[in-house]
C-alpha cells in the first residue's frame, strides 16, 4: 500500500468534486431538496385542518344551535369547519360527490322534537370514501365534534334532572348533591378518556426524513459517484497512466472510496444542519449510527462500481443506477416507513441491505433501541457490504484487463 | 549500452495481429523515431513499453533488465491525449502525479519553470501546446532515463511544433534516450538520430535518415502539380497525393521531358514542377508501395 498515492488520489478527487457543478447538485442540492419537500409535507406538525361540511338543516332550535357552534369552532385561530347549508339532501349529495364538501350532515325533521322530549336525536352523516385517508381524517373530526356536543347535552340534561330530585332525598340516603351529579355522569359515560401529550425525543417526523435523506445519498450520490469517476478515468486514459505508475489497484480504489466517503459525510452533515435550521429539529447519528452509515456506504459504492465496470459506459451506469434506485426509493423504506407499506413490498425493505441499514439506523438513533439488540441486523448489512466489495474489486480487475 | 532491446514482440487483439514479431534496439542517448502510418503498431508497441500492456510473446529489456513495474520507472511516457485533469490547475496536476510516482515536490517547481507553465491555470484553460508541455512535465516528474513520446506534435501549429522539438533535443543533450512515434516524416528527419520504419505490425527498415534514403539508391524525386491526366502512361513509379504526383527517377534530366510530354498529350494542365532529393516518405513508399498519410 502506498499512503502518498492514496492521499494524492483522495485530494485530487475532492478538488474535482468541489469544482464540478453537476456533482455539487447531486451530492448537496438534490438531497436538500428532498429534506425540504419531505420535511415540509410530513415532517412537522403543520397547520390545522379545515373540513368543508355541508348541512341540511330543517330549521329547528337545536340543529341551528349545533350548526352555529360548528361554524365557530377554532383551533389555533383557524376554523375547524367551513359550513355550507343546502336546502335538501339531493343537492348536498351532489356537492359531496363533486368534492366541494368533505361530508354532508343531515338533521332529520324529528331531530329537534326528539331532543326536546328527552329522546335520542339522530344525525345522518354522508362521507365520500373514495379517498380512504381523507375519509379517516374527516370522519374522525366529525365524530369528535358530535361526541363533544353529546357530552354538553348530557351535562345540561343532568342539571335539569337534578332540579327534579326532592331535597329530603339527600338527607334520607346521606348523599350530597355533588355525589349524585357524579353518579349521573358516570351512568351516561362510564369510562372517561383523558388525553394528555408529552414532548418525546422521538416525536418529530423530520428525524425520520433526515434518515431518509441519508438513504437517498446511498441510492444516488454514493452509488453513482465512484462508478462514474472510475469510468471517467478509463475514458480519459488517465487510469492507464495510474495503472502504469507504482500505484496499485488497491491504492486507487481506497483513494476513490475515501474521497466518496468524505464527500457523502460532508453532504450528510450539511443535511443534518439544514434540517435543524429549517425545521428546528434534526438527528445527529450516534457512533453506532455512523458505523451503520459507513458500512451501508461501502455496499452502495461497491454496487455502483460493479455496475460501472460491467457496463463500462457512463450513460448505461447512470441509467441502471436510476433504474435500481428509483423503485427502491419508495420500496426500501427510505421515504415511506416500512410499517405502512403493502405486505408484498415489506420484504424488499427488510432484505435489501440499504433498507435494512436504514431500519437499524432508525431503531438505534430515533427509537433508542440498545445496540446489542441490533447486532444481528448490522451483521447482515456488514456481510452484504463485504460480499459486494469483493465483487466490485473483481469487476474492476476484469475491466482493467479489458482496457486495451 | 542499449537503452531498449526488443526481440520478436507479438501482440494480438482478437483476430487482429497488431505486432508481428518486432525487433528493435534503441541506443542510450539517441533520439530514435518510429515512423509509420496510423495502424502500423507504433502506439501498441509504446503502450507495451510504457503502460504495461500485456503482450503475447517476445522479449523486452530496459538497460539490460527485463521490463517490469520497477524497470518501467526508468521510462517517462508522453501519450497523444492530454492526461491532465481539466478541473485541476497545472500545479495540482503535477502534485497529483508526483504523489503517484513518489516524486519530490521540488521537482514540480523546476518543471514549471523549465516549461514556462502557468501554474495557477486550470488544465482546461490551456492551449494545445501548453497541454503537451504539461504532459511532458508529468512524464519528467521522476527524472526517467528514457522518454517515450507518442505523436507529440499532432495538432500543434508550426511554431509550437518547433518549440517542442527544441525541448526534445535538449532532453537528448542531457544524455537521456528518446523514443518518438510519429507519422510526420519531417519530424523524424528533423529530430531523429535513427529511424525505424513500421508498417502493418512489423519493422521494415532501421537506420539513420541518410542510410534509409540510400535505400532509394541514386534516385531523385520529380514533383509535378496541376490538373493531371494520363498518369497511367508515365512508366515510372509514382505516388499521387491530391493534385500532386511524386515520381521516382534515376536520371531526372532524361525522364522529366518524357513525363511532361505524356501528361500534356493526355490533356494535363501542369502548374509546377520540382526536382527534389528523396525524403523518408519516399523511402516508405518504396518499401511499402503506399504513402504515410
Amino acid at each position: 500500500m502506498n499512503p502518498r498515492a492514496i492521499k494524492g488520489i483522495l485530494i485530487k478527487d475532492l478538488k474535482e468534486v468541489r469544482r464540478e457543478k453537476m456533482v455539487v447538485f447531486w451530492v448537496f442540492v438534490f438531497p436538500l431538496m428532498w429534506v425540504t419537500l419531505m420535511g415540509g409535507l410530513w415532517g412537522s406538525p403543520g397547520s390545522p385542518v379545515t373540513v368543508d361540511v355541508g348541512i341540511v338543516n330543517p330549521g329547528g332550535n337545536f340543529s341551528t344551535l349545533i350548526t352555529g357552534v360548528m361554524e365557530n369552532v377554532t383551533i389555533n385561530g383557524t376554523h375547524l369547519f367551513d359550513v355550507r347549508e343546502f336546502p335538501d339532501v339531493s343537492s348536498g349529495l351532489e356537492a359531496l360527490k363533486r368534492g366541494s364538501v368533505n361530508a354532508l350532515i343531515l338533521f332529520p325533521k324529528d331531530f329537534d322534537a326528539n331532543i326536546s322530549s328527552g329522546l335520542q336525536g339522530k344525525v345522518v352523516v354522508y362521507f365520500d370514501r373514495t379517498d380512504p385517508q381523507d375519509y379517516q381524517i374527516v370522519s374522525s373530526i366529525i365524530r369528535s365534534f358530535f361526541s363533544g356536543v353529546g357530552r354538553e347535552f348530557r351535562e345540561r340534561k343532568m342539571e335539569m334532572m337534578m332540579a327534579y330530585i326532592p331535597g329530603e332525598y339527600f338527607e334520607t340516603y346521606n348523599l350530597s348533591e355533588e355525589r349524585i351529579r357524579e353518579y349521573f355522569l358516570a351512568s351516561a359515560e362510564p369510562i372517561a378518556l383523558e388525553e394528555r401529550s408529552v414532548r418525546g425525543e422521538k416525536g418529530e417526523g423530520i428525524r425520520f426524513y433526515v434518515t431518509g435523506f441519508i438513504g437517498i445519498q446511498f441510492l444516488f450520490a454514493t452509488m453513482l459517484s465512484i462508478g462514474s469517476s472510475v469510468l471517467e478515468e478509463i475514458n480519459k486514459g488517465t487510469l492507464r497512466r495510474i495503472a502504469a505508475s507504482p500505484t496499485t489497484p488497491w491504492d486507487f480504489l481506497i483513494g476513490k472510496s475515501l474521497s466518496t466517503l468524505i464527500t457523502i459525510t460532508v453532504s450528510i452533515l450539511v443535511g443534518i444542519a439544514y434540517a435543524r435550521l429549517v425545521f428546528g429539529s434534526t438527528l445527529f447519528p450516534s457512533p453506532f449510527g455512523w458505523l451503520i452509515i459507513f458500512t451501508a456506504a461501502v455496499f452502495s459504492m461497491s454496487l455502483g462500481l460493479a455496475i460501472a465496470m460491467l457496463t463500462r459506459s457512463e450513460r448505461s451506469t447512470t441509467a441502471i443506477v436510476n433504474l435500481v434506485s428509483m423503485p427502491l426509493l419508495f420500496l426500501a423504506g427510505i421515504v415511506i416507513p416500512a410499517s405502512i407499506m403493502p405486505e408484498w413490498a415489506r420484504p424488499i425493505a427488510h432484505y435489501f441491505p440499504l433498507g435494512r441499514a436504514l431500519k437499524v439506523l432508525r431503531l438505534s438513533d430515533i427509537y433508542g433501541r440498545p445496540t446489542g439488540e441490533l447486532m444481528g441486523d448490522f451483521t447482515y448489512v456488514l456481510i452484504w457490504s463485504v460480499v459486494m466489495a469483493v465483487l466490485a474489486v473483481a469487476s474492476y480487475a476484469w475491466a482493467i484487463k479489458r482496457m486495451e | 549500452m542499449m537503452a531498449l532491446r526488443i526481440k520478436g514482440l507479438r501482440k494480438r487483439y482478437g483476430d487482429f495481429e497488431a505486432l508481428k514479431g518486432v525487433d528493435l534496439e534503441v541506443r542510450e542517448g539517441e533520439i530514435f523515431a518510429l515512423l509509420g502510418p496510423n495502424g502500423a503498431g507504433k502506439t501498441t508497441l509504446i503502450r507495451i513499453l510504457a503502460e504495461g500492456l500485456a503482450y503475447d510473446s517476445g522479449e523486452i529489456k530496459v538497460f539490460g533488465k527485463e521490463l517490469s513495474r520497477e524497470t518501467r520507472r526508468l521510462i517517462g511516457y508522453v501519450p497523444q491525449e492530454s492526461i491532465a485533469y481539466d478541473l485541476l490547475t497545472v500545479r495540482e496536476n503535477l502534485e497529483f502525479y508526483a504523489d503517484l510516482y513518489n516524486a519530490s515536490r521540488e521537482r514540480i517547481g523546476e518543471l514549471i519553470e523549465l516549461f514556462s507553465l502557468p501554474e495557477k491555470k486550470k488544465a482546461k484553460e490551456l492551449s494545445g501546446g501548453f497541454k503537451r508541455r504539461l504532459n511532458l512535465a508529468i512524464a519528467l516528474l521522476y527524472d526517467p532515463k528514457i522518454l517515450i513520446l507518442d505523436e507529440p506534435t499532432t495538432g500543434l501549429d508550426v511554431p509550437s511544433r518547433r518549440e517542442f522539438w527544441e525541448i526534445i533535443r535538449n532532453f537528448r543533450n542531457e544524455g537521456k534516450t528518446v523514443l518518438l512515434a510519429t507519422h510526420y516524416m519531417e519530424e523524424a528527419e528533423e529530430l531523429a538520430d535513427r529511424v525505424a520504419v513500421m508498417n502493418e505490425g512489423k519493422v521494415i527498415a532501421t537506420g539513420t535518415p541518410g542510410e534509409l534514403k540510400h535505400l532509394i539508391g541514386e534516385e531523385s524525386i520529380i514533383t509535378i502539380r496541376g490538373l493531371l491526366k494520363g498518369l497511367e502512361g508515365i512508366g515510372y513509379p509514382f505516388v499521387e497525393r491530391g493534385s500532386e504526383i511524386r515520381v521516382r527517377v534515376r536520371n531526372p534530366r532524361e525522364a522529366l521531358p518524357e513525363i511532361v510530354e505524356i501528361l500534356v498529350k493526355a490533356g494535363s494542365s501542369v502548374k509546377e514542377i520540382k526536382i527534389e532529393e528523396p525524403t523518408l516518405e519516399d523511402v516508405f513508399v518504396k518499401l511499402t508501395g503506399r504513402g504515410l498519410e
